[in-house]
This record gives structure tokens, C-alpha cells and sequence, in this order.
């Protein structure tokens, strides 16, 4: 494992191929920086110019936009307490108040230090678990690739932060979307109302429509953020030794549970980044600090979802099942350039898999050297109101969703989408369980399909095979939790009731 | 206070989520009622859509059971039809114009249009802004990433 890792490395470091890392990093840290403009959107404008790349270049800098918007993502959150990506909205709630104690310069600095060592834990990890997985996962039949599947979109709904029984209903219509199109066993056309749906939905449509688009109808007629002040003293960076004593726990603890929620399919970074917070308050012994600026309650959040953002690949590289809508577009791109994702990935094209590995690594060290010394170019560009970004905004993603399939009814459908995901957000619908459906439902429905065929109907061969029974009991032990967690959240609330009236 | 938020004029607004989904599961399940079926061990194209829409209608009724017995909901957010119809408007202008006229003039009305949802900002400044921007998407889309796209249509 270390020699193809050192293979690997040999791979990235040759100038042509650095290059795109390079790029890939610092267009991540870019539209991590500025809100609005996420992963997806650069990703599907970059699709295109893949065609010119050899895949192992693409995937290169694909990735490095992925997790390098994560990086730039908390910027944004600490100096203006505006989320740069989903991932980093926990960020604003202690990594905002240091800034507004007038140590901006420490938190940018202990959020970077963070995401350097979770992204490095997660890397460790992929590497450690890389072969491993490519063994159990060559012993992947259909029952096993369902049954991660329903582990996968349970967890996108019963994990997370708004209403369980809401978010299942998304994950529903996410799928009910994936229905669209040629029926992929029979051709047999479904819900296809005009000729251009007879590939399916895009999926680039939808996520921009969803998270792009929605977000600017959201925002573009607000007026409260006009010119913001941004202070950032560069003399004090560096933590004291207690605060950084007080580091080590939070950012090891937050890139284990970030580790184990990009590895899971349908949980990424942003659930990651939520439990990661939610863990270090609980287990505390000053939960009161939190949300004061409490430098524990910056690190767990960001070592979470830059560690989630690279065990992320895991199910993406070993078994083609992509966690995320990013992982689904990065496939995406793989297969236009005549590769297909799955176990046979590391076998047959090895200086490509372990090359993206390795040039996560490389991205890492590149992203923590450049954050800091690059500090001023953000603050610059987060000084430039909203007002006038979103019409630019606006226009990558027409021309995205345009070159992607240069289809005109991907543009329109785009709009719809971002008109569907304004009105949920109004109604408390979100939004990433639609895409998580939309997804992996199409994987659902072949693989469960064939099950059923292959086993005549026989629902035990869930339970009978090995890999898929394990699968099995993480998905009850999932559900149980779930229901005994909403028990206890019910008692809770009755109790101080109770209280009240006596 | 607390009665009025039960009243008559309030159940529709607390079920329309529910009901929404409710109209998309039926929906699925009207369109999709004639797509062949087939058996469990044998399934047809038509078998899934209709086990998921069979599930987003039992989930929508729990759902506008829980929203009307529930005690108290949020809002929804007052709906911002200014951005909404300006946003709107610049795509559907940027998708019709793209194949007719070419990248160039259909960037720089989809900005002018979609600029103003914004309030306040001004005829010249939506101008110089409209045109900086559409000379730097020219730069990036047809320049650097060399996209397949026509910049004026007669030109290309």
C-alpha cells in the first residue's frame, strides 16, 4: 500500500499533472470563498473542458475543487457569518464571534490548521481502507449494492439537522426525479412529458437549480449586506500554547467522525461538520463557551468535513456508489473520459486511482500554504457586495447548465428546479436529500430489481449473505437509534412542562 | 392567539406541504398506471414507480396529520416576488436567446435583467456593470475554456 502510494505520488508530481492540482485547489478555495457558488456549480462549467484532459488529470483537479472549496468555504463563515458551501454553516457559530473579537487572523489560521489535519486523516484513511474495500468490495453482488444503497439514503434522512419524516419525503421525490426517462432493463419510457427528458433529468440542472439558483432568489433583493468591514489583524495568528493544547482532542475527535460520515454513503461533509459540532458541545466541560468563539467549537467542525470530504471517495472510487452529488458529477466525468468506477477501478487503471489519492495529499500541503499568505485576496473578494455578484453567479451557471449538454431545456428546467428549491426552503423542505435520491435511487431500483430476479423474490438473501446482512444491521441499528432518539426528544420536551404546571 | 392558529383559514396553509406531495404521489401513480408492472421476481418498468408513489402518498397523509394536530408551525417566509420574477427572467432570456443570438448578447441582457431585482441600483451602473461582465464571460467561457458556443450568431 505504501509503494502504490508512493507510485501514486510519482504520478502527481510530474509538472503536467501538478499543474491541474494546482488549479483544481485554488478555483476550489475560490468558490469556497465566495457564497453562493459551490463545488457543483464549478464543477459542471469544468465538465466540458475535461474533454481535452486524460482522465487522471480531471479527476485531479475535480477533486482538488471539491475539497479545496472546503477550505474556502469557512472564510467566508468566519469573517462575514456567511456559509461559503453547506459544509461550513457550523463554522459561523464559534469561528464568526473570534473574528468579532477582533482575532480573525486566529481563527482563519486554527480553521486552516484544522482542515489541514482532518484532510490529512482522511487521506490516511482512504489510503489504509483503499485496498481493503476494493477486496470486500469485488464480492459486491446486487443484494449487497441495494442494501448500501438503503443504508445510504436512510442515513441522508434520518441523520441531520431538519425534520426526519420531511427529509424521507425528499429522498422519495429525489428518486420519484431519477424515475425520469428510458427505463435503464427495458427502455420502456417513464414520465418522459417532452422528447428531451428521454435521457432523464440532468443532473447538473438540478443541483444548480436547487442550490444555486434557489439561493439567489433567496438573496439577490436583500439589501442588508452592503459593503461589509472586514478587520483582519495578521500580527496575532498564532494560538497560545493552552489554546492550542485545547485543539488536539476537538480536530482528532472531529476528523474521526468526519472519517466515518464521508465513508458512509448519503452523509458528507455537512452532517459530518454538524455532528462533529454537536459531539464537542456535548462532551464538554464548557458547553457554555460555545457559540462565544470558542476555539474547540471551530476546529471539531472544520477537521470533520475536510476529513469527510476525503473518505468521501472511498465508496466513489471502490464501489462507483457516489455519496454526494459532487461524487455523482466527479463519476460523471470519469465515464465521459471511458472509465467506469467500481472495484475494478484500482486493478485496472492503478496509476490513475492511487494518482488521485496521492494528489490529495499534495492539495493539502498545497491549500495549507497557500491560505494563509492568500488571506488578503479573499478578504478582497468578500468585500465585493452581493448585489454585484449574483448576476455573474447567474450567468455561470446558464452558460454551465448550457455547454453541459448545450441543451436549451436543461437552462429552463434549471430555473425550475431553483424556483422548486426556493419554495421547500420556505416550507422547511431540504434540498440535499432530493439530489442524494435522484442519484443513487436509479442504483436502487437495477440492483434491487436484479435481487429480486436472481433470488426469486426471496427477501431473506438480505440476511443470508455476509457483506449484506452487516449492511442490514447498520441500517436497524440506524433506524432504532432514530426512533429511540426522537422518543427521548419528545420526553424532554415534556418535561419541563410537567415542571411548569406544578 | 393560540386558538386563532387552529382555525379554519390556517388548515389549508398548515397542510399544503403535505398536500403538495400528496397531488405529486398521485401524480406519479395517475401517469404511471399503465406502465406494465410485471411480478416481484420479475419486475416490470412500471413496478417501482409505483411503490414510490404509493409511498410518497402514505408519507404526505402522516405528514398533513402531524402539520394540523401539530402544535405550533413556523411561517413560511414571505415569498421575495421581486428576485423571483427578475431571476426568472434573465434565464429565460439567456435560454432563448443563446442559439438565436450567440453568448455574447444573451449574457449581457440576462445581467441588465437580472439586476434588477436589485432595488437600488442604478440605469448607468447596471450598464458599465452589464458590460464588464459580459466582456469578462467572453474572456473566460470562449477564451480560456474554449466552450463550443457561438459569441454572435451571424459570426460563427
Amino acid at each position: 500500500m505504501i509503494e502504490q502510494f508512493l507510485m501514486g505520488l510519482s504520478v502527481v508530481l510530474q509538472p503536467e499533472i501538478l499543474i491541474y492540482a494546482f488549479a483544481g485547489v485554488i478555483i476550489g478555495q475560490l468558490i469556497g470563498v465566495l457564497p453562493g457558488i459551490g463545488a457543483i456549480t464549478a464543477i459542471s462549467l469544468l465538465l466540458p473542458v475535461t474533454f481535452y484532459l486524460d482522465a487522471t488529470s480531471s479527476m485531479i483537479m475535480l477533486a482538488g475543487i471539491y475539497y479545496g472549496s472546503q477550505y474556502g468555504g469557512s472564510i467566508a463563515s468566519i469573517l462575514l457569518n456567511l456559509p461559503g458551501t453547506p459544509s461550513s454553516v457550523v463554522t459561523c457559530l464559534d469561528g464568526y464571534p473570534v473574528a468579532q473579537n477582533g482575532r480573525a487572523g486566529l481563527a482563519l489560521f486554527v480553521a486552516a490548521f484544522s482542515s489541514f489535519v482532518g484532510g490529512m486523516i482522511g487521506v490516511s484513511i482512504l489510503v489504509l481502507a483503499a485496498i481493503p474495500m476494493t477486496h470486500i468490495a469485488l464480492r459486491f453482488g446486487a443484494p449487497e449494492y441495494a442494501m448500501l444503497v438503503v443504508l445510504g439514503l436512510l442515513a441522508a434522512s434520518l441523520v441531520g439537522t431538519g425534520s426526519q419524516l420531511r427529509s424521507f419525503a425528499m429522498v422519495l421525490v429525489g428518486i420519484a426525479l431519477g424515475i425520469v426517462g428510458a427505463d435503464a432493463t427495458t427502455g420502456f419510457y417513464r414520465y418522459v412529458a417532452m422528447p428531451e427528458f428521454a435521457d432523464g433529468i440532468s443532473l447538473v440542472s438540478l443541483a444548480m437549480g436547487l442550490f444555486g439558483v434557489s439561493e439567489i432568489i433567496n438573496n439577490a433583493a436583500k439589501r442588508d449586506r452592503t459593503a461589509p468591514k472586514i478587520k483582519v489583524n495578521m500580527r496575532d495568528i498564532i494560538p497560545t500554547r493552552a489554546e492550542a493544547r485545547s485543539l488536539g482532542g476537538p480536530i482528532l475527535r472531529g476528523s474521526s467522525i468526519g472519517s466515518f460520515f464521508g465513508a458512509l454513503p448519503g452523509t458528507g461533509a455537512a452532517i459530518a461538520s454538524f455532528m462533529a459540532y454537536a459531539t464537542e458541545k456535548r462532551f464538554s466541560r464548557t458547553p457554555e463557551k460555545f457559540g462565544k468563539g470558542h476555539l474547540p467549537g471551530l476546529a471539531a467542525p472544520e477537521s470533520a468535513n475536510n476529513a469527510a470530504s476525503q473518505t468521501g471517495f472511498i465508496p466513489t472510487l471502490t464501489l462507483g456508489i457516489p455519496g454526494d452529488a459532487v461524487m455523482a458529477l466527479i463519476i460523471g466525468a470519469l465515464i465521459l473520459n471511458g472509465i467506469i468506477p467500481g472495484p475494478r477501478l484500482m486493478v485496472d487503471q492503478p496509476m490513475l486511482f492511487w494518482g488521485v489519492i496521492a494528489s490529495f495529499f499534495v492539495g493539502n500541503i498545497i491549500l495549507l500554504l497557500i491560505n494563509i499568505p492568500l488571506i488578503r485576496l479573499w478578504v478582497l473578494l468578500l468585500r465585493i457586495p452581493y448585489q454585484k455578484l449574483y448576476p455573474v453567479i447567474i450567468v455561470m451557471i446558464c452558460v454551465g447548465v448550457y455547454s453541459h449538454r448545450t441543451s436549451v431545456t436543461d437552462v429552463v428546467l434549471t430555473l425550475a428546479f431553483g424556483i422548486l428549491g426556493y419554495l421547500m426552503k420556505s416550507h422547511r423542505f431540504e434540498p440535499a436529500p432530493v439530489l442524494l435520491g435522484f442519484v443513487l435511487g436509479p442504483l436502487l431500483e437495477d440492483n434491487f430489481r436484479r435481487t429480486m430476479l436472481i433470488y426469486r423474490g426471496d427477501f431473506m438473501v438480505f440476511l443470508e449473505r455476509p457483506i449484506s446482512a452487516v449492511l442490514f444491521g447498520c441500517t436497524a441499528t440506524l433506524i432504532l437509534f432514530s426512533i429511540y432518539s426522537t422518543i427521548k426528544k419528545h420526553r424532554h420536551r415534556e418535561t419541563p412542562h410537567a415542571v411548569k404546571q406544578r | 392567539m393560540q386558538i386563532r392558529d387552529h382555525s379554519q383559514s390556517n388548515i389549508f396553509h398548515r397542510a399544503a406541504s403535505g398536500g403538495v406531495l400528496l397531488v405529486i404521489g398521485l401524480g406519479m401513480l395517475v401517469i404511471g398506471w399503465n406502465y406494465p408492472t410485471g411480478q416481484l421476481t420479475q419486475m416490470g418498468p412500471g413496478y417501482v414507480p409505483r411503490a414510490i408513489a404509493v409511498m410518497i402518498c402514505a408519507i404526505a397523509l402522516v405528514m398533513i396529520i402531524t402539520d394540523i394536530t401539530g402544535a405550533t408551525i413556523a411561517k413560511p417566509s414571505k415569498i421575495q416576488w421581486r428576485s423571483l420574477i427578475f431571476v426568472s427572467a434573465s434565464m429565460l432570456i439567456f435560454a432563448f436567446l443563446v442559439d438565436v443570438a450567440g453568448l455574447v448578447p444573451s449574457v449581457f441582457l440576462a445581467v441588465i435583467v437580472s439586476m434588477l431585482a436589485d432595488r437600488e441600483a442604478k440605469p448607468l451602473s447596471i450598464l458599465i456593470y452589464a458590460t464588464l461582465a459580459t466582456s469578462a464571460g467572453w474572456l473566460l467561457f470562449l477564451v480560456v475554456l474554449e466552450l463550443p458556443i457561438p459569441a454572435f450568431w451571424r459570426w460563427s
